[in-house]
């Protein structure tokens, strides 16, 4: 093998002040390979960011439903049920005796064939009387039912105990990947690594998850509520989806997600920067 | 100097070194001496009782010189040797690298210090687990400022000449406990450091396979000019110091040199030495 070179020039003296030690695609590069690398780790602390997320979007998207919902529902229901009166008047008029033919083949306890159109003139019934229920539901509960004291108070405590386990979920996973490489970054301080180029890489690896699991997150927290809303007031939601009201849950949420991510892995990254090395390889988990 | 010249011709005479000197001649910046510590001290508060890890140890060590720090468990050496890589700062006294004191260095500095002039070997080798052998290798020559291109030239160099040649990319779970050594030791080398700071490399490994780690790091001493400075409590491994400092309950009792040393050389390698 080719000898290296003995470098006699090299001395401490006059050494060239690099801000940046790596370039920035090596860094991204090292993040990235950490956390494709650790999956079932990174996944176990993103899914902690992910159930953090999905129930304060949750918490904050359901609500601004109902309020959208028992607004504008009641009207829109309305013309719903004109309309399924007007399909009921169209059964009734190509057959008067259809309702008393259907009352008495469902009292009948023999259970004899319904026609098509009788199978169908049921459904529309069951249909208008749900819809109707959920209107007079609406229409008793109204803005005071979310708005009176004790729901008003109790949708804030779930707010604020939202933030609290987003909080606590977040900043327990960022300081466990962190503190569960301390000799890692010990060692990669004993082959010269700066101290900013570790907060660096802590930095851009919260970050990926910070996005990935405040992203899935937020869907998994705007699927629930959608669902639950289809539940509750039927498929009238879809068309009721307050938009303005999600894009600003959305925006909050992920800035939050983000902000709590990084910050959560700033701090003990920073600390575990600025330790001795042998302090980080000695430092147990 | 007076000391310096004390020092000298107290602990380093005599030790055949001549590449070294001759790299010292060239450059007057660098001195013959490559670490030289002056009554280190190292004091550890350990529930309201002072430990003396460290009691005044003074040690100098010549470019191009192998020296083994032999001591029993608990006497001092891992202290020691982390004192004199930069990785903690001793409570009294000074060490100088290449004649520079360096608790004067700042962090960047010190950080400079460890990229380029240390090559830092671990008993539990310390590589780091999501990189490949590689990527272990060319790790702190990025830091270094190399070119990937460059960087992954020579780390694949080193690896074929501490025979990892078709290991390359396989990570460190994937390599048997010598094999993660050798590639600690071809990072060691990554920056063509000045002096190797070997802290028990072969406590984790068999009889055999620690012998050929010894051995190997005594050929890449003179191979690649480099000082090894090699902590052990294990007698067997001293076979290629050149000189052996023996510590005791943090102060240095004796020292040896090769030829007083009263070790058996046996086959190391299947070769006899
Ligand atoms: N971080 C620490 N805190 C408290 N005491 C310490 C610390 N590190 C070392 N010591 C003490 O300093 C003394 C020397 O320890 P050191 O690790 O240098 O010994 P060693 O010679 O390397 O031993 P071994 O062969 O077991 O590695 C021991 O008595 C140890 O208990
Ligand atoms: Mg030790």
């Amino acid at each position: 093998m080719a000898k290296y070179e003995y470098q006699s020039g090299k001395t401490i003296h006059g050494i060239q002040r690099r801000r940046r030690q790596l370039p920035i695609h090596h860094t991204l590069h090292i993040a990235w390979q950490n956390i494709r690398v650790r999956l079932g780790r990174s996944l176990l602390v993103t899914s902690g960011i992910i159930l953090a997320l999905a129930f304060l979007t949750y918490i904050r998207g359901s609500d601004i439903l109902a309020r959208n919902v028992v607004t504008q529902g009641p009207p829109v229901l309305g013309e719903r049920i004109e309309e399924l009166e007007a399909q009921r008047q169209a059964f009734l008029a190509a057959d008067p005796q259809i309702a008393s033919k259907l009352k008495a083949k469902n009292a009948d306890e023999d259970h004899p064939p319904k026609t098509a159109e009788e199978n169908q003139f049921e459904a529309l019934q069951k249909k208008m009387r749900r819809t109707q229920q959920i209107r007079a539901g609406l229409e008793s509960e109204g803005l005071t039912g979310l708005d009176d004291k004790d729901a008003r108070i109790q949708t804030r405590w779930m707010l604020s105990l939202a933030m609290l386990v987003s909080f606590v979920g977040i900043l327990n996973a960022m300081l466990l990947s962190v503190t569960e490489r301390y000799a890692e970054i010990g060692t990669m301080k004993c082959l010269g690594a700066l101290d900013s180029l570790i907060v660096e890489l802590f930095l851009i690896e919260s970050f990926f998850q910070g996005v990935l699991g405040t992203t899935a997150g937020i869907v998994i927290g705007l699927a629930l509520t959608l669902i639950e809303g289809q539940a509750r007031y039927g498929s009238v939601v879809w068309t009721l989806i307050p938009y303005g009201g999600f894009l600003s849950t959305i925006l909050i949420c992920f800035t939050a997600g983000i902000v709590l991510t990084i910050g959560g892995a700033l701090y003990p990254g920073y600390r575990a920067a600025k330790m001795r090395p042998v302090e980080a390889m000695r430092a147990e988990v | 100097m007076e000391e310096k010249k004390k020092t000298d011709s107290v602990e380093t005479a005599g030790i055949p070194s001549s590449s070294a000197a001759a790299a010292a001649e060239e450059n007057p910046l660098l001195s013959e001496l490559v670490v030289r510590a002056v009554g280190v001290k190292k004091l550890y508060e350990l529930g309201g009782e002072t430990v003396h890890a460290l009691r005044g140890v003074d040690l100098s060590v010549k470019r191009g010189e192998y020296v083994s720090i032999m001591g029993p468990s608990g006497s001092g050496k891992s202290t020691l040797f982390n004192m004199i890589g930069g990785l903690d700062k001793p409570d009294e006294g000074q060490v100088f690298i290449d004649e520079v004191d360096i608790a004067a260095l700042d962090t960047f500095e010190l950080a400079w210090l460890r990229c380029h002039k240390i090559g830092y070997i671990f008993q539990t080798f310390n590589l780091i687990p999501v990189a490949s052998a590689l990527e272990n290798v060319m790790m702190p020559m990025l830091f270094a400022g190399m070119t990937q291109a460059d960087a992954q030239d020579k780390a694949a160099e080193i690896l074929k000449r501490v025979g990892l040649g078709q290991r390359l990319l396989n990570k460190p779970s994937q390599l048997s406990g010598g094999q993660q050594q050798r590639v600690a030791c071809a990072r060691a080398l990554a920056n063509d450091p000045a002096i190797i700071l070997a802290d028990e490399p072969t406590g984790n490994l068999d009889l055999k396979t620690g012998e050929e780690i010894i051995h190997m790091l005594e050929e890449l001493k003179s191979e690649f000019f480099v000082t090894v400075i090699s902590a052990t409590h294990d007698h067997k491994m001293l076979a290629a110091s050149d000189r052996v400092v023996y510590l005791t309950d943090g102060s240095i009792t004796d020292i040896k040199r090769r030829e007083d040393l009263d070790i058996t050389f046996g086959t190391i390698g299947g070769q006899t030495h």
